[in-house]
């Protein structure tokens, strides 16, 4: 994308020294300071950086959308050689919206769901152009098809809310591309997606800004979407650029220790849970009134020396030996980029999985909406959510279930713990038989011997009651300990048990970062000495560094108690590193299941193709096959006949009398307990490549 | 006749309201002194809006609390020489100043207009606090359970809703139907739900630790019933709580009509807390549902029910006030704001008059704004948490 540029072509957007603050109450908070960066014509740059970093805060102030309480309290943004300082709020409002673009993380919340969105996308032309409404309504037919919606003169005649995530998000880009802007700042586009429909997004985003020389500004936490879709990277941390160069020399040659905290600390192919395990940032990020003097990242860094690095602020140093690289950093020359930190973990034993602790035979959950509350009656449909699953967890093995939403995971996860019972099938733990039993009716034994981590650390825990009361009162329903003060000393070994100070005993959850409500609940399942844990998304809520910490702790319990652990995931990366044995679900089926290697390595299923190659990667060497879905996940309640994937399957083709829109193809056993659930011969699996190589 | 004049009439006045001033007084102390400690009611002290509600509330609260010291004439106290006397008007036998005058009846306004404040003050909080724990109690179950028990619940609120209020009031104080066992069987079953309440959220609290449930049991019960008894059945065997019979009519009016205001917040509140990952944390560790509705979710819920429960005093109080205005339930001699109200209006000439029906109606309308503003800088605070 860089060639497109003249080498001596003036800058879109150059940002000098820019300063933002919040003024609440009588403080101010600084959430920006010092932040420098240009953004040439046809060049994509990286934001990125943990919550509360200040990445959206530099987004929005391009924008001079600071709302009442935030101010630029320093530096310049210049827009096409203008300091938009200088500019009046006419000038900007006319901006905003055709030279500038946003684009943002929630794409029904961007869009008025009271308007069709035909009218959504004429607006644009109409008020930035004044052109005619023919010319208007014919641009915003032509931009849907740009941005490859199916069938644009419906889409125009419908409203947001008829239309899914994908596609709203792809008419909201469809929205800021009809003005053809200079510059198009993308906050977190596709973190509220499902991972095939945010490749197909990132597809969409780099193709278009090649076709029409849009500048981006992509603000994002995810390293891979970074590395795939820009040509420059700015690192944030604590409302500073901590590092900022080309994507290629900073992710290869990384010189700031935060920078090679947030890799290290992300499961990359090479990760191994056992071999080489993840290392985690220690310490948490500093609150914006007690950042430390010098280096913000001074304490959490391994590589800190008193007097150096906390005497004062530290400017941004070029780094020798790569074109426009700079780092924040006083000892980088100094420092051993491929020493180890002392203290990380470099091993540990493999654990062997023992004998099967959950088995699942042909579980069927349905349910049955009717068509209408009141009067139904004989209307009813059926809704499948799970269809004949069956599988097994051993003791000690982590069964990683993968699905997009709607797959039906939460559902199954539901089933074992008693808040739904099955429709038919069977789920065994230990030898007792629990499908039919709701949680209510469970004995205590089995509620404690199963239970739950729960994907939103915000929402966990119970805001009104202390961490100590929770734990405590999970002791009690689980009849741990004979009395009060017995079970307030387990409570107390459980907070040492996920390293966190005794002293969070009387603390109420806002007063817990993400990470560590995560602990709390991680303390809470473990505390009834539970057999099987399920783990649903823990730790997609949570920062970067602070998901490796989460990870790991998890794991070491599970090692040290020896729990089976049901992981569901949509993260192939995460699922790779923590995962035995791999679950891939789609619209209510297992369509593939194996150990780890057999998923990870061909024959795939199509649909585990196509995942693999959706999940983006922050490695350089890493080389991936390129296979976008075509169109969207199809809805539970009006699933395609015969193979449920056959609606987006790129293998089609070669299945022979259409068997696979027919008939849903059997399970078929791979060899070695791999199983996938495709109508494709052998040799067509046979030929299949690897979608991800490391070079 | 001898007057003091609109100076003497101020300074009597603020005078009279002594131990009010002494309680506000002692009130800011403490509040400027142990704010960062007090929560909710130090952070509103950070607003204007906060302030003067809290202020206003407070000055009504301390002048029912302290009427017979602050009124110098019982309400029902007759001197007929002060008829229609105009404010500051001095009594020229007892010397005594009649502040804000005499009404048509003779009878102070001034000492009227503080003991009407006794009276709106205890039968308004009360009847909404019964009314918040009805609608809670059926509130819960119905936005948690939703359905079928959701469908019942729902279609009564639903009915009483649609029911016009003023028609259900002048029926209910009709004397023929107040001779029926109609409103005390309404009583009884309003003032049941309190009893309930409590018992379920101490049993399923303390069910595995039985030494401290019996003691809250006990507690709740006895103290449940002996204000059941004094309040339904007027026998209370201390006899310290007892109600005249009109006065529970209205009592038991507002109560009836305001629960399922109280229900449907609740049942909303409680359909959004649902889906929260506490709740299914609760679930999967074999809680009683009614467990995860009152010690879970309720709690939960607390910011907007202060809230709607500071407004419907508010709307309570002008209730009340509707009601005396139209002479119903309370008796003719009482000095509630609503029937001083009435009073005042019926003078012959209420151009020459106008004080005999305007401080009540002054009084009853900057409690009001009061409430309405401390539950305004209330939501402000919710909203920030």
């Amino acid at each position: 994308m860089n060639d497109i540029a003249p080498k001596n072509a003036a800058p879109i957007l150059e940002i000098e020294n820019l300063s933002i603050s919040f003024f609440a109450r009588a403080f101010e908070i600084p959430a920006v300071m010092d932040f420098s960066c240009t953004v040439m014509p046809g060049e994509a740059m990286g934001i990125v950086g943990e919550s509360g970093c200040g990445k959206s805060t530099v987004a929005l102030g391009i924008m001079r959308d600071l709302s009442n309480i935030g101010k630029i309290v320093g530096g310049r943004i210049k827009f096409q050689g203008r300091d938009m300082g200088d500019m009046s709020d006419a000038e900007l409002r006319s901006l905003r919206g055709s030279k500038i673009a946003m684009i943002y993380q929630e794409p029904m919340a961007s869009l008025n769901p009271a308007m069709k969105v035909g009218k959504q996308l004429m607006e644009v032309p109409l008020i930035h152009e004044k052109v005619s409404k023919a010319e208007a309504h014919q641009r915003s037919v032509e931009m849907l098809k740009a941005v490859r919606l199916p069938d644009p003169e419906r889409m125009m005649r419908s409203y947001p809310h008829q239309l899914s995530g994908g596609q709203q998000q792809r008419i909201v880009i469809a929205m800021a591309l009809l003005s053809k802007p200079a510059l198009l700042l993308l906050d977190e586009p596709t973190t509220a997606l499902d991972v095939t429909v945010e490749a197909g997004i990132v597809d969409l985003v780099k193709d278009l800004s090649r076709r029409y020389g849009t500048s981006m500004i992509f603000v994002s936490h995810n390293l891979g979407l970074i590395l795939e879709t820009c040509d420059r990277i700015t690192v944030m941390y604590s409302g500073e650029a901590v590092e900022t160069g080309a994507v290629r020399d900073v992710f290869d040659r990384m010189r700031h220790p935060y920078t090679q905290g947030l890799f290290r600390s992300i499961p990359l192919p090479g990760a191994d849970k056992n071999k080489r395990p993840l290392i985690a940032i220690p310490g948490q990020l500093p609150l914006p009134h007690e950042r430390p003097k010098g280096c913000n990242f001074g304490p959490r860094c391994h590589h800190f020396v008193k007097g150096l690095c906390d005497a004062a602020e530290i400017p941004m140093i070029p780094v020798s030996g790569h074109d426009n690289h700079f780092s924040r950093c006083v000892r980088f020359n100094e420092i051993d980029w491929s020493a180890t930190p002392p203290g990380a973990k470099t091993q540990a034993e493999p654990v062997k999985p023992g004998a099967p602790v959950l088995q699942v035979a042909d579980l069927r959950k349905y349910y049955r909406v009717a068509a209408n509350e009141v009067f139904g009656g004989g209307e009813g449909r059926v809704v499948k959510a799970n269809e004949s699953i069956s599988f097994e967890a051993r003791e000690s093995e982590t069964v990683a279930i993968v699905g997009e939403s709607g797959c039906g995971k939460s559902t199954l996860a539901k089933v074992l713990l008693g808040l739904e019972t099955a429709s038919a099938g069977s789920v065994k733990l230990g030898n007792k038989e629990i499908q039919s039993t709701g949680v209510e009716m469970r004995d205590v034994q089995t509620v404690a011997s199963i239970q739950m981590v729960f994907q939103n650390p915000f929402d966990t825990l119970n805001p009104s009651h202390t961490v100590g009361s929770q734990i405590i009162r999970t002791l009690e329903k689980f009849k741990v300990g004979k009395n009060a003060e017995e079970r307030r000393q387990k409570m107390l070994a459980l907070l040492d048990l996920v390293k966190l100070p005794r002293a969070f005993e009387t603390r109420k959850p806002r007063q817990l970062s993400g990470g560590q409500k995560q602990r709390i609940g991680v303390a809470r399942a473990f505390a009834g000495n539970a057999k099987v844990v399920v783990a649903d998304e823990p730790v997609s809520a949570l920062d970067v560094s602070v998901q490796a910490a989460v990870t790991e702790l998890l794991m070491d319990i599970q090692r040290k108690n020896k729990t089976t652990m049901l992981f569901i995931s949509h993260d192939l990366s995460v699922v790779r590193y923590i995962a035995d044995r791999v679950i891939v679900m789609y619209l209510g089926y297992i369509v593939e299941q194996g150990t780890t290697d057999q998923i990870f390595a061909p024959p795939y299923h199509p649909y585990t193709e196509a995942l693999l190659s959706a999940i983006p990667i922050a490695d350089t060497s890493v080389v991936k096959k390129h296979i976008v879905l075509e169109g969207e996940i199809p809805s539970a309640m009006n699933p395609p006949t015969g193979c449920p994937f056959q609606t987006r399957c790129r293998y089609k083709h070669l299945v022979p009398d259409s068997l696979c829109e027919k008939e849903v193809p059997p399970s078929r056993d791979l060899g070695q307990g791999h199983r996938s659930l495709c109508w494709l011969s052998d040799d067509v699996l046979a030929k299949m490549e690897p979608v991800i190589t490391v070079t | 006749m001898e007057s003091v004049g609109s100076f003497g009439i101020i300074v009597g006045i603020a005078a009279r309201f002594w131990p009010v001033w002494i309680a506000l007084a002692l009130l800011l102390a403490g509040v400027v002194r142990y704010k960062r400690k007090l929560g909710l009611l130090g952070h509103l002290f950070d607003s204007l809006i906060g302030i003067g509600g809290v202020l206003i509330c407070a000055f009504w609260l301390f002048t029912a609390i302290f009427a017979h010291w602050i009124a110098p004439l019982d309400p029902r106290v007759q001197v007929s020489v002060m008829k229609n006397a105009l404010p500051g008007a001095i009594d020229p036998e007892t010397g005594m100043v009649f502040l804000l005058g005499g009404d048509q009846l003779a009878r102070d306004v001034f000492s009227r207009v503080i003991y009407g404040a006794r009276i709106v003050l205890t039968i308004a909080p009360a009847a909404t606090l019964i009314a918040l724990l009805v609608g809670i109690t059926l509130g819960l179950p119905a936005g948690y359970f939703g359905r079928g028990v959701d469908h019942v619940l729902s279609f009564l609120a639903n009915l009483v809703l649609a029911f016009p209020v003023i028609l259900l009031f002048y029926l209910l104080v009709t004397p023929g139907i107040m001779e029926t066992a109609i409103p005390y069987v309404m009583a009884g079953v309003l003032f049941l739900f309190p009893i309930i309440f409590f018992c379920t959220l101490f049993y399923t609290r303390y069910k595995e630790r039985p030494e401290k449930l019996y003691i809250y049991l006990a507690v709740t019960l006895v103290v449940g019933f002996w204000i059941y008894a004094g309040l339904v059945f007027n026998a209370d065997p201390l006899g310290i709580i007892s109600i005249e019979p009109n006065e529970l009519n209205i009592f038991v009016a507002v109560v009836f009509a305001s629960s399922p205001g109280v229900f449907r917040i609740v049942r909303g509140l409680a359909m959004d807390i649902k889906t929260r990952d506490y709740v299914s944390a609760a679930q999967t560790r074999g809680e009683h549902p009614w467990y995860i509705m009152l010690w879970e979710m309720l709690p939960n819920a607390r910011g907007p029910l202060i809230v709607d429960t500071c407004l419907r005093i508010g709307y309570t109080t002008i209730l009340l006030g509707t009601l005396g205005f139209f002479g119903l339930g309370m008796g003719p001699e009482s000095p509630d704001w609503g029937t001083a109200i009435k009073d005042g209006s019926q003078v012959a000439q209420l151009r020459l008059y106008f004080w005999e029906g305007l401080t009540p109606a002054l009084a009853l309308m900057s409690l009001v704004l009061g409430l309405n503003l401390l539950a305004d800088s209330m939501r402000e605070q919710s909203l920030k948490d």
